[in-house]
């Protein structure tokens, strides 16, 4: 993080020393601890220029707007804060039912139900100003005029630290899936969102695609400062007994720890097929699962749907990840990517 | 409201696969108010992930040691097995722990409820199955303020009326039904209701209702009939019970959230015409 951003590139051509020994490491780390005390990780990331105090966010549309969790837990120990998917006008939603638990999982049809962009900076922005989780607004629309409209509607707000575009949401019937299912038109909305944005552009890509790394590159092509990856698998659930689906829109959106392996292979591919920095996201809820990811090449994580039934979390995951680094004697910017791949992978091979 | 891993004192089984899961939290206990409901989070059931909304059957004293408390010290569920998560509450033991997110919710008096309850003639609680469980704390409460009240029970079967000896302390009377005729009105319970109406011209009554959806918009739709108020709990899937997933919304007039309000947050207890009833069933359990 000396300069600024993961280099997550370099993992493909020229891979890291996995797991270096904190002594080849001495002048990087010398500034950060003296040698007698005891080891000290540093686990803070500026992604895009944007300093979070840990690497660990909470994802969009499990976390509201920050303050319904505000005499649950700490909200000043996240490392950010991705609030609810706005959009330039309120949306209303789908009909019920809109979710419905499958194992180690949860189908959601939310229909982006929020409370659109002018009420957000009047009503939800002033709280999380005061915290020092970073906030990080989801943005989605139909079109790519809506996109711009909302991100220039956003852009007079004071106190938001970027924006992460929505392009991947599998619940509206011509929502943002059309942009995160075409990699042109995924290009098209990143630069006029990159053009009207007035912080960093974190793009969230949709999962429901042949091969991630064509749209994780028509984002960085557009301008994207970061990828976030990924939204939600297109599922459904069926009841026997009525014969009818279990989610008015019939299909559904599925999160939870049943997506955590899926998720991690994409976060594997993308980290190796871009140079910009990656969010993690998809059934983490414990530090080994955030490591994973990590690991994986993604430079922070996001936790979902986690905070529905043990919304400690996000501040769980984060003191674990300190711990292992602690207890591997390493910073964050040296576990990020340290993927040791076995010879004869195929992935080792630059996709570029 | 708090977020609290709390002690199983009892789990105790009824008829038809229900049970009363008592837990000891004297905060949440004391903090209760009638027609709230809690999140019970199974511990260490990964494929269990959600928590489980629950009203707030009763709220009880309890000991410390050999010292009897007289503040609320204990809180009992009433709730029957119907899946995979009642099933595995259905297993614990006195000892366990569980998670414990409470109190949830706007309960039955949290606003001009109580006014009109005292204002008028009568409360006529009317109950579907496991609905019953939202209407003891507020029958206890008024009947504490003279208010004179009248049950209307309904299930599929006699094992389905469970906790009737509770209610009775706070009733002038109880009429039962069972779809299968095995106790009382053969039929649903909406009949015994109708026909209590129908008796009660130039009366102003209130009526509290919880249980399927099918019953409460047959209730509504009697309540309109006679020129009643109605106040529903309602029940949905719910996803958080904090207000952030929106998984629990149901349509409501008006423009609140955009037509639609969260029974957990807006909710569980609605006025009865603020509900769009109709085009948009809730899941049966
Ligand atoms: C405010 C409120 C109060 C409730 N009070 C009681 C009570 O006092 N006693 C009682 O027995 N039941 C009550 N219920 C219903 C109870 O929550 C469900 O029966 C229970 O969640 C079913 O869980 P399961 O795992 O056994 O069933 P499954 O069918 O396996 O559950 C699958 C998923 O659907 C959800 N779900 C299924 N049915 C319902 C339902 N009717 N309401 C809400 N979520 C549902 C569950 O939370 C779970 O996420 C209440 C529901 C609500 C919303
Ligand atoms: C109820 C619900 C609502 C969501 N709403 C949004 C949203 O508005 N915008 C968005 O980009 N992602 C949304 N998501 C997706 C999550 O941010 C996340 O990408 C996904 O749930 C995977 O992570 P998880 O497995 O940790 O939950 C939502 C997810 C859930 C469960
Ligand atoms: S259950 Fe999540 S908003 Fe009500």
């Amino acid at each position: 993080m000396a300069n600024g951003k993961v280099q997550i590139a370099n993992v493909v051509h020229e891979p890291r020393t996995p797991n270096p020994e904190p002594q080849n490491r001495q002048s990087a780390i010398a500034n950060r601890q003296s040698p007698t005390s005891e080891f000290a990780p540093g686990i803070d990331v500026t992604i895009a220029g944007v300093r979070f105090q840990n690497p660990v966010l909470t994802a969009s549309g499990t976390f509201g707007y920050g303050q319904e969790f505000a005499n649950i837990i700490d909200l000043n120990r996240l490392g950010g804060i991705c609030v609810k998917g706005i959009s330039a006008d309120p949306m209303p939603g789908n009909p019920p039912p809109r979710i419905y638990e499958t194992e180690s999982g949860m189908l959601n049809a939310i229909g982006l139900q929020n409370v659109g962009a002018k009420r957000f900076l009047q009503e939800k922005l002033p709280f999380l100003r005061t915290l020092k989780a970073r906030c990080v607004v989801n943005v989605f629309g139909y079109s790519t005029e809506d996109y711009v409209r909302c991100l220039e509607t956003l852009n007079t707000g004071d106190g938001i630290d970027a924006y992460e575009l929505n392009i991947s949401c599998p619940n509206t019937r011509c929502g943002g899936i059309v942009y995160g299912s075409d990699p042109k038109l995924t290009e098209e909305v990143v630069t006029a969102s990159k053009r009207a944005a007035r912080f960093p552009l974190f793009v969230k890509l949709s999962p429901n695609v042949t091969d991630i790394t064509v749209f994780a590159r028509a984002a960085q092509e557009g301008g994207a400062d970061a990828l976030t990856l990924v939204n939600t698998f297109v599922g459904m659930a069926i009841d026997v007994e009525t014969r009818t689906p279990r989610i008015s829109n019939v299909t559904a959106g599925l999160s939870g720890p049943a997506i955590k392996p899926l998720a991690l292979r994409l976060v594997h591919q993308a980290a190796r097929a871009v140079h910009i920095p990656i969010i993690g996201i998809g059934g983490i809820a414990s530090p080994e699962d955030a490591l994973e990811f990590l690991i994986a090449g993604a430079c922070a994580v996001q936790v979902g749907t986690a905070n529905f039934y043990a919304p400690d979390t996000p501040i769980r995951v984060a003191e674990g990840i300190e711990d292992y680094c602690r207890r591997q004697r390493i910073h964050l910017d040296q576990l990020v990517g340290s993927l040791k791949l076995p010879l004869s992978d195929p992935s080792r091979v630059a996709e570029h | 409201m708090l977020d609290a891993i709390v002690t199983v004192v009892e789990n105790r089984p009824l008829s038809g696969g229900h049970f009363v899961l008592s837990v000891r939290s004297p905060c949440q206990a004391q903090a209760a108010r009638p027609g709230q409901f809690a999140m019970i989070r199974l511990l260490g059931h990964a494929d269990v992930l959600l928590r489980r909304p629950m009203s707030i059957y009763d709220v009880r004293p309890g000991r410390n040691g050999n010292q009897a408390q007289p503040e609320p010290q204990v809180l009992d569920f009433l709730y029957k097995v119907v899946g995979r998560g009642t099933a595995l509450m259905a297993t614990l033991k006195p000892g366990d722990r569980v998670g414990l997110l409470a109190p949830l919710g706007h309960g039955f008096f949290a606003e001009d409820y109580l006014a009109e309850a005292r204002g008028g003639d009568e409360v006529l609680h009317v109950a579907g199955g496991i609905g019953i469980a939202a209407l003891l704390l507020p029958a206890r409460e008024l009947a504490a303020a003279g208010v004179k009240q009248r049950l209307f029970f309904g299930g599929r079967t006699h094992a389905d009326l469970v906790g009737v000896d509770e209610f009775s302390p706070y009733v002038s009377e109880t009429a039962l039904a069972t779809e299968d005729g095995s106790l009382g009105h053969h039929g649903y319970v909406t009949a015994p209701l109708s026909s209590y109406l129908e008796a009660q011209p130039g009366k102003r009554l209130l009526i509290l209702a919880c249980g399927p959806w099918a019953m409460l918009e047959a209730t509504v739709s009697l309540a309109r009939r006679y020129g009643q108020r109605c106040l529903v709990s309602m029940e949905n899937r719910m996803g958080c019970a904090l207000g952030v997933c929106l998984g629990c919304s149901i349509r409501v007039q008006g423009e609140g959230h955009g037509s639609y309000e969260r029974v957990c947050t807006e909710g569980p207890v609605f006025w009865s015409e603020h509900v769009v009833w109709g085009e948009e069933r809730l899941p049966k359990t």
